[in-house]
């Protein structure tokens, strides 16, 4: 899909008027930023916007993340046990100490 | 209030000044209330005079010209008025409440807003740079993956004539064949061109990908601040609603009073719905605003409030009848 996320009041009004006139190209709508169908349409107004309101449209596509393709097992793992512990005050380092999950460190300097 | 005060000119209800109106013809009247009533031929239309009230001096010598105290901000809602005349109350209402200068608990908040936001300005994005960039990375991309082909098919050739060289060589029947030497070596040297090519691209296009992602961070910290002024201007628009409403509700009770006053004092049929009537909203507005330029006003209207001496009293106004 493509975000579109906007950094000015005027764009954010072009957005606005966008996604009100092409419901059907709008997947979500948030604030000053939408989801728009990855069609030649979609593009089509998030090309518009860009050319209107140039350095103030942002535009990236997005995909569905996979978290059994996109993230390695480790970090899948990780999570899922996490939100299955018996104590939810423990933060999560505590909780990984002297497992094999991954340090939250370790995590935020991996890219995907 | 005395016709007298009106015929010498002179500020006669305390703190409405006066105003002198110059016609083209050379005629001079001075207020707070000036008739022009009866004398069609040289008289000056609405809109001539509602812009010259608006405008001040110097004017064309075709067009009036009013000397007054400049108009304040509910003059523009009740400049004109007549049986017709229309009046958005609720901005009217907000401009006197801003006229007479009162204090709402917002404006300390709207003036911090708009201090901060005055001082916050945004790293710009330098956005024709940045299309150069994504133009540059999308076209070494393609070319990259244009050569890529290119250099798989050619390999294959070289593969091909190779291996058909080689079986050349074992049936030891070199003589017959065209040459297949001559084309393996074309193909081998095209293979080789290619190759360089495409380490070529291939550089320039990790070159653009490494550009385009240093200016995306950098326009990401621009619109950080962007993402900061948004929010400001956002919080100047609704300290700026809640000032004005405090401001209506402030001065909507006296428009109350004054609009039932107006309503006691009016006769005749200039005003066929009390109720409804956008003149009496107009005409209490007036009452309720410090007015220092002259207002227009239709005989019939001043008519109604008891004449020109009587409207100028209750309007608290200079006027200009016509």
């Amino acid at each position: 899909m493509l975000l579109v996320v906007t950094y000015s009041r005027r764009a954010r009004e072009t957005l606005r008027n966008a996604c009100r006139s092409h419901e059907e190209t709008v997947v979500r709508r948030f604030g000053r930023a939408a989801l728009l169908r990855e069609t030649e349409y979609g593009a089509f107004l998030a090309c518009r916007l860009r050319e209107r309101h140039a350095g103030n449209v942002q535009i990236e596509r997005t995909e569905p993340f996979n978290e059994f393709a996109d993230a390695p097992d480790t970090v899948r793992e990780a999570a899922s046990a996490y939100e299955n512990r018996e104590s939810p005050s423990t933060p999560y380092d505590r909780f990984a100490a002297g497992t094999d999950h991954p340090t939250s460190d370790a995590m935020r300097e991996r890219e995907l | 209030m005395s016709s007298d005060g009106a015929d010498v000119g002179e500020t006669v209800v305390s703190g409405v000044p006066s105003f002198t109106l110059r016609l083209p013809n050379g005629r001079v009247e001075d207020g707070p209330v000036v008739d022009l009533r009866g004398d069609a031929s040289e008289i000056p239309t609405g809109s001539q005079l509602r812009r010259a009230v608006r405008v001040g001096c110097p004017t064309r010598p075709t067009s009036p010209t009013v000397y007054s105290v400049r108009p304040g901000r509910a003059h523009a809602h009740v400049a004109s008025l007549g049986p017709d005349t229309a009046i958005r109350s609720r901005a009217a209402l907000a401009a006197v409440a801003v006229d007479i200068g009162i204090e709402t608990p917002h404006d300390d908040d709207l003036v911090d807003a708009l201090r901060s936001l005055r001082a916050l300005s945004p790293a710009p994005i330098d956005d024709a740079e940045l299309r150069a960039a994504r133009r540059r990375a999308a076209v070494a991309g393609a070319e990259t993956d244009r050569l890529r082909e290119r250099v798989a098919t050619v390999r294959g050739r070289v593969t091909a004539l190779r291996e058909a060289a080689a079986d050349d060589v074992a049936a030891d029947d070199a003589a017959t064949a065209p040459s297949p030497d001559e084309a393996l070596t074309e193909a081998e040297a095209a293979l080789s061109d290619l190759t360089r090519q495409l380490s070529e691209v291939a550089t320039e296009r990790v070159a653009a990908a490494q550009r385009l992602r240093l200016l995306e961070r950098r326009t990401r910290s621009a619109r950080d601040q962007r993402n900061a002024r948004i929010r400001l201007e956002d919080r100047v628009e609704n300290c700026r609603r809640r000032v004005r409403a405090a401001h209506i509700d402030a001065v909507s009770d006296a428009f109350r009073d004054a609009r039932a006053e107006l309503d006691r004092w009016i006769v005749g049929d200039v005003v066929p719905e009390a109720d409804t009537s956008e003149l009496l909203d107009a005409l209490a507005v007036a009452r309720l605003a410090p007015i220092r330029a002259p207002l227009l006003v239709v005989g019939d209207v001043a008519d109604a409030l008891g004449g020109p001496d009587a409207a100028f009293d209750r309007l608290g106004a200079p006027l200009i009848l016509r």
